[in-house]
């Protein structure tokens, strides 16, 4: 340091690794995953190199930040963003951090119109476009080697929308977004385009603490519905007036489907999810709907728009079809994360029916919501438990279904019969331990969870 | 009254704010506005950055750096950092397709 040459401001993007004997953790074999994957630090400091430090990470809906300078600040993993529309109408996000000791440069959640950011250490004032402006002019520009020039804050590698969703990854390596989704965008239109318009986030971000481990929620979603026949079973009682029935619908119009580790289970009955929001003005609003969205998406993904229904898309994104409940489960340690959640409309629905997704969505995905609690509870103890120093070493089961699996040539990825099953999950940890091997992209990409070819997945086969 | 020629009018564009350096005395600033060209001093009265790395919005030139605004014409102030003063704006005229200013103190 104190040769005082001149610095490297050049933003780095750091390089993944291989960690075969955490992958080993998962086993394939026996549909077993170790508990250690749960609580173990050095597991979830491999997690953030691994997984948040390349995957493609969900941001924001465009429809948040219309305007130049509309933002709004997010985590990848446990780094802090800020995602900033451009002059230009372009989406940039930067880290949000001061190149100069590292202070936040972004204190609020959101804000509109921003004209740049400015540090409240000393000073250093950034555009939107994450460039160095300007210093304080009578200090800094007296000094004839200071490279006003060389600095920014850290770009975030890549960002890319798919369908009004916002993503971004660390890594300038990364595949494209549309590669990195597959065949996988057949199911994510059943929400993002089942109406011309498209889609926007309403009523803000609703953020909560629950101290469990983040795959705990993620596998939830990407395909536990056996969960809610006894975690649900009260407050579905409550709301609906009678129990969740695990009824045939379950077993012959259902299915689970998995693509690099997303995945989606769901049965075929039109309005499930969006009965147990509470009010029947909305069932009747998504029955309204079908034959518009029938004739876009066919009969299948019509039917799926507000059926008994939950997605993942790897690593920590989720969503409920039909609920409309869309989060990120934003890791804080191995055994705490920190959820953020917004509601998901089509631009084009009525403003009463807006408004009673978002209060059904407040009542039963929120932090004091009736299915949120029964949920958090769960997660919870399972991460607690998992723990235990002899506990530890106990195999735990994730082999429901494992002779499922179908062919299914109308539907893209890996299908398994029936929503009841624990193929989507056995898929999701599968998919991390490919993260937690591989070092390079080819191989992540053509590892097994990748999709098997099909002659013409989606709708030709309506 | 003496003119300095600055630019050409085809080297200004909208939404831009374009530094000029003048022999003898700290850098003009030109940007379009009200249907002409303005000129203004280049370094901000707040900090001394460049008002070129700014912008036009709502008849008033934006700093980049801090985001004082002045409004074009009178030059006075608003949502700056304490200790801003007025920015100086310089009568204009454009000759032989070139952008010209009175200079003068
Ligand atoms: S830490 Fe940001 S200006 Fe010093
Ligand atoms: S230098 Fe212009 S507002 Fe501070
Ligand atoms: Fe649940």
């Amino acid at each position: 340091m104190c040769k005082a040459g001149r610095p490297d401001m050049k933003p780095a993007y750091p390089q993944a690794g291989s960690y075969p004997q955490f992958a080993d953790l998962v086993d394939t074999e026996r549909s077993q995953v170790d508990r250690k994957v749960f609580h173990d630090e050095a597991i979830y400091q491999a997690e953030l190199r691994q997984i948040f430090g390349r995957a493609w990470l969900f941001l924001a809906h465009e429809s948040q930040i219309p305007g130049a300078g509309d933002f709004v600040r997010t985590k990848m993993g446990e780094d802090d963003v800020i995602v900033v529309r451009q002059r230009d109408g372009k989406i940039g996000a930067f880290l949000n951090s001061c190149p100069h000791r590292g202070n936040r440069v972004c204190m609020v959640d959101a804000g509109k119109k921003a004209r740049g950011f400015i540090c409240n250490y000393h000073g250093w004032s950034f555009g939107i476009d994450g460039r160095l402006v300007g210093t304080d002019g009578k200090v800094y520009d007296t000094d004839p080697d200071f490279e006003k020039h060389a600095i920014t804050l850290t770009p975030v590698a890549q960002v890319a929308s798919y369908k009004g969703l916002v993503f971004g990854t660390f890594d300038p390596n990364a595949p494209s977004l549309a590669d990195w989704f597959g065949p996988f965008t057949w199911y994510l239109d059943v929400m993002l385009d089942n109406d011309p318009e498209g889609t926007e986030f309403i009523g803000g971000c609703i953020r909560s603490e629950i101290e469990c481990n983040w795959k705990f929620p993620a596998e939830n979603f990407v395909g536990d519905i056996l969960h809610a026949y006894w975690t649900h079973q009260s407050g579905a009682q409550a709301i609906l007036g009678g129990g969740v029935d695990l009824g045939p619908q379950y077993d012959e119009r259902a299915f689970q489907a998995s693509i690099y580790g997303h995945g989606i289970e769901t049965n075929l009955d039109k309005t499930g999810n969006t009965k147990t929001l509470g009010y029947p003005e909305l069932v009747d609003y998504v029955f309204s709907q079908y034959d518009k969205a029938k004739d876009r998406l066919g009969e299948t993904r019509a039917r799926m728009v507000g059926a008994i229904s939950s997605c993942t898309v790897f690593p920590n994104f989720s969503f409920l079809p039909g609920q409309a409940t869309f989060r990120v489960w934003q890791p804080k340690g191995p055994n705490k994360i920190e959820l953020y959640t917004w509601t998901l409309v089509n631009k084009s629905m009525p403003e009463h029916i807006k408004e009673l997704y978002r209060r059904g969505t407040m009542m039963t995905f929120s932090p004091g919501g009736v299915f949120e609690m029964d949920d958090g509870e769960n997660w919870e103890y399972c991460t607690k438990a998992n723990e235990g120093w002899v506990t530890r070493h106990q195999p735990l089961h994730y082999a429901l279904g494992i002779s499922s699996k179908i062919d299914a040539p109308d539907l893209p990825g890996h299908i398994h019969r029936g929503s009841l099953n624990d193929a989507n999950q056995r898929y999701f940890y599968t998919r991390w331990a490919e993260f937690m091997r591989f070092d390079n992209w080819s191989d992540l990409m053509t590892a097994e969870t990748a999709p098997p070819a099909k002659a013409a997945p989606g709708v030709a086969a309506e | 009254m003496s003119l300095t020629r600055l630019c050409a009018l085809a080297d200004l564009g909208p939404d831009k704010i374009t530094r000029v350096e003048v022999e003898g005395r700290s850098p003009v600033a030109l940007a379009l506005a009200d249907g002409g060209a303005v000129a203004f001093d280049d370094t901000c009265p707040h900090a001394d950055e460049s008002l070129s790395q700014g912008w036009v919005e709502d008849g008033r030139i934006v700093c980049a750096v801090h985001f004082a605004e002045f409004e074009i014409g009178s030059g006075k102030a608003h949502n700056a950092p304490i200790g801003c003063g007025r920015l100086r704006f310089y009568p204009t005229e454009i000759r032989d397709g070139a952008v010209h200013a009175d200079l003068a103190d």
